[in-house]
């Protein structure tokens, strides 16, 4: 997808930045943001919409943290896009130091840090909301994926208005304590985000969207994840967003509960299959590996 | 030799010049009873009692209890020079459990009678010549059979608890008097006639047929059961992981009576037998809050250290709720009772062993708020906090966890409609039958084998191993988490009847460790 990006007034306001790797970049940016200790399905969104994004040629802007920051910085990655992370501290000082790797693939992509921060400033507790504010100024439009009632991400959102920049929310569960500030943003008058298609129509201004809306946007690779996989039968009944426990798995199936542990881990080791949140996810493709690096992380 | 006016010169009788009694009592340190002689001397001098042999203050006390249970019981008291020496006088000696043994060598000595032979005395006196009870007379007794002793006086209610030791006559001693006269042969008392002791089943509370849903965390139960193994259970609040570490005496083969007997001595030293029934067939579940000490939870105390709650839950659980909460220094303590099945402590009265023969089931949150994972509440820890919590829970004691398993919230529409679960009856069949396959084979239980048992007994086939390699070197499993799926591998096998172990085992084996936690 090309077009091009509207004009995004840099405010007057914006404090000067500091900059490693390549900035300014071309394109439209979007920043995702939202809790640093996300729900499964929180993640599962962020990643994947920054991978379809920087695919249509969106520069995914996020904060470097834990959780859904991180999860749109890798989904961006993982899509061969541009990332742009806008830090709280120092450009020199990576923090949280677990993302040191990320932040180090972020470079290599091509991508950029950010800070207004003077060199070898450490985390402080005010900065980030200043931090914050500074993500919407450079972003064109706001995505919140996952906010609890007081997350910092509704302070991103509430810079972005009085930026006049547009401000969506992905809806999660009623039940969810975690989107609650989502739900918030909505019933405030945000747009809604199912995928990247509303997203890529928001950011182009009015365009009537005539597909299925429940459809993922086009991309010229298949998408893996869709096609039934491979192997033992039993990967069809994970959830790649839902955590499933085997004993469920197992009366669901009315198979014995030795034979499902079995089989899980059998699919753990193949790579087809995770731990998180108490159960068993399904990997989704593009991201191999055992999970460990997840679970420390979250 | 002169005497002063007022005192009264030397009488011929009731005493003969020179008296020498010697009786046997017991001095109780840590599960080890020592015989202490009592050997008395009443000789020609300025009246006094004089008690010498290393005796503690509560010893030393026992002078003005003897005296007046003595006169009180209408039983003469020398008026002469009265020595008392407790033999050996290296070994400290404390409590009031000498008071009969003391008595009645004073009064045999006072009516210039025999001192019996192969006969010891265990009691408190009270001032009116009462025998009470005193702590720790089965260990006493155990300790007194062995050195011979055939007859043993103690309190009546201290009877039942004395006769668990076979080969000795208990004698239920109510007051002095009567063991003076059954002693001069005036009254003979009659012996303690107690039921021949038999193994009895334990009670079951709760039932496993409780707990519904939680297929997983059931199943590792009975594995723990089956081999031995301890046990975490990890989990949001309110997932049922209490109901279940209690559920686990209840699937434990019945106490044998060697286990009933370690059990009845460790509460028999804290004074804690009930009068009368002093075998409990229902294996101990001892749960202590986590601000315990490290004393409280291995065992410790001023002069003699007493049992803690890992001696306390001996041939039983003993179940650590929220784990990361206990004071690091007490759970490292708890390593000695993990790795050799006792405790040794030692203060200034020299070292106490207790037996420590439990089983843990250890339970936690994934962090310090418990809602990590649960969409019901946000998580409000700050990942350093979660991480610090997660480093507290490694270490040694989870070296020694070999199955590891997650419980998710049940919400309650669901446990109202399930079904109840299997009943724990069903499941000790089992158990019991896995225990049998294992102690046949290597005469102990899976949770106890090392690198070389394991390869001895525990082969696995070759698709078992190759599949058990390729996990370690994929999460760089150290040798001893490797052990670990390796011992849990065995007991799943051994559930089904034993044989060698198939890749299936070990995988399933594998399913039952948290990679959250260090591994």
């Amino acid at each position: 997808m090309t077009g091009t990006p509207p004009p995004h007034p840099e405010d007057l306001r914006l404090p000067p930045l500091r900059a490693r790797g390549r900035w300014p970049l071309p394109g439209p940016r979007v920043a995702i943001v939202g809790a640093r200790r996300p729900t499964p399905y929180g993640e599962a969104v962020a990643e994947r919409l920054a991978m379809d994004l920087v695919r249509a040629g969106v520069i995914v802007v996020s904060g470097l943290a834990l959780g859904i920051d991180a999860a749109a910085h890798r989904g961006a990655l993982d899509g061969g896009g541009l990332t742009v992370a806008v830090l709280g501290t120092g450009i020199d000082v990576v923090y949280p130091a677990a993302n040191a790797g990320l932040a180090g693939r972020i470079l290599e992509a091509g991508g950029a840090l950010l800070s207004q921060f003077p060199d070898g400033t450490p985390p402080r507790r005010g900065n980030f909301p200043r931090r914050n504010w500074t993500m919407a100024a450079i972003s064109d439009l706001v995505v919140v994926v996952e906010a609890a009632r007081g997350s910092g991400a509704l302070i991103t959102a509430d810079a972005a208005l009085s930026l006049n920049r547009t401000v969506m929310a992905v809806p999660g569960s009623v039940f969810s304590a975690l989107s609650v500030g989502c739900h918030q943003l909505l019933r405030d008058g945000a747009a809604l985000v199912q995928n990247a298609r509303d997203v890529l129509a928001e950011l182009q201004g009015p365009r009537v969207v005539q597909d299925d809306p429940m459809a993922p946007p086009e991309r010229e690779d298949g998408d893996a994840a869709s096609t039934p996989p491979a192997g033992d039968d039993l990967l069809r009944h994970l959830s790649d967003v839902y955590p499933l426990d085997p004993g469920v798995l197992a009366r669901r199936l009315g198979l014995p509960l030795p034979e499902v542990v079995a089989r899980l881990t059998r699919l753990e080791l193949e790579g087809a299959a995770r731990r998180g949140g108490g159960g068993y996810l399904r990997v989704r493709s593009g991201r191999q590996g055992c999970g460990m690096d997840r679970a420390g992380a979250g | 030799m002169a005497f002063t006016a007022g005192v009264a010169p030397p009488r011929p009788g009731p005493y003969p010049a020179l008296v020498l009694a010697s009786v046997l009592g017991c001095q109780v340190h840590g599960l080890e009873g020592r015989p202490v002689e009592v050997q008395v001397d009443v000789s020609a001098g300025v009246p006094g009692f004089f008690l010498v042999g290393l005796a503690a203050g509560s010893v030393r006390e026992a002078r003005e209890r003897v005296r007046s249970a003595i006169r009180n019981s209408g039983l003469p008291f020398p008026l002469r020079r009265l020595t008392v020496n407790l033999a050996p006088a290296e070994l400290r000696k404390e409590g009031s459990a000498l008071d009969l043994a003391i008595a009645v060598g004073v009064s045999l000595a006072a009516l210039g009678r025999p001192s019996p032979a192969g006969a010891a005395f265990l009691g408190e006196l009270a001032l009116d010549g009462q025998v009470r009870h005193v702590d720790g007379v089965l260990v006493a007794a155990r300790s007194l059979a062995r050195h011979g002793v055939r007859e043993l006086f103690v309190a009546a209610s201290d009877a039942a608890e004395a006769a668990l030791v076979g080969g000795l006559r208990v004698f239920p001693a109510s007051t002095l008097a009567a063991v003076v006269a059954h002693l001069g042969g005036e009254a003979p008392i009659p012996p303690y006639q107690g039921r021949p002791v038999r193994v009895e089943e334990g009670a079951v509370e709760p039932d496993l047929a409780e707990v519904k849903g939680q297929e997983a965390a059931r199943r590792a139960l009975e594995v723990a059961a089956a081999g031995g193994h301890h046990l975490l259970l990890c989990g949001p609040p309110g997932a049922g992981k209490t109901t279940l570490a209690r559920c686990l005496p209840g699937i434990l083969p019945p106490m044998t009576i060697e286990e009933a007997l370690e059990l009845a001595e460790v509460r028999s030293v804290l004074g804690e037998l009930p009068a009368g029934r002093p075998l409990d067939w229902t294996r101990p579940f001892r749960a202590p809050h986590h601000s315990i000490s490290t004393a409280g939870l291995v065992g410790g105390g001023p002069r003699l250290a007493l049992p803690g709650e890992a001696s306390r839950a001996t041939r039983g659980v003993l179940f650590l709720d929220e784990l990361a909460e206990f004071d690091p220094a007490a759970l490292q303590a708890l390593r000695q009772p993990l790795e050799e099945g006792r405790v040794v402590i030692t203060r200034s009265g020299g070292p106490a062993a207790y037996p420590a023969h439990f089983q843990l089931v250890a339970a936690t949150n994934l962090c310090p708020c418990g809602w990590t994972g649960d969409d019901r509440r946000p998580c409000r820890c700050t990942p350093a906090a979660v991480q610090a919590y997660r480093r507290s829970l490694s270490g040694p004691i989870m070296d020694r966890i070999d199955l590891q398993v997650s419980l998710p919230r049940t919400p309650l529409e669901v446990l109202a409609a399930e079904a109840d679960g299997e009943p724990s009856r069903l499941v000790r069949a089992r158990v019991e039958r896995a225990r049998r396959v294992q102690l046949e084979r290597q005469g102990g239980l899976n949770a106890g084998l090392g690198g070389a048992d394991l390869r001895r007994w525990a082969p696995l086939r070759p698709a078992a191993r190759s599949a058990l390699e390729r996990w370690a070197e994929a999460r760089g499993l150290t040798g001893r988490g490797f052990h670990r799926a390796w011992r849990v591998a065995r007991t799943l096998v051994d559930l089904e009847g034993g044989g060698p172990i198939g890749e299936e085992h070990v995988l399933e084996a594998l399913g039952y460790r948290l990679l959250e936690l260090a591994a």
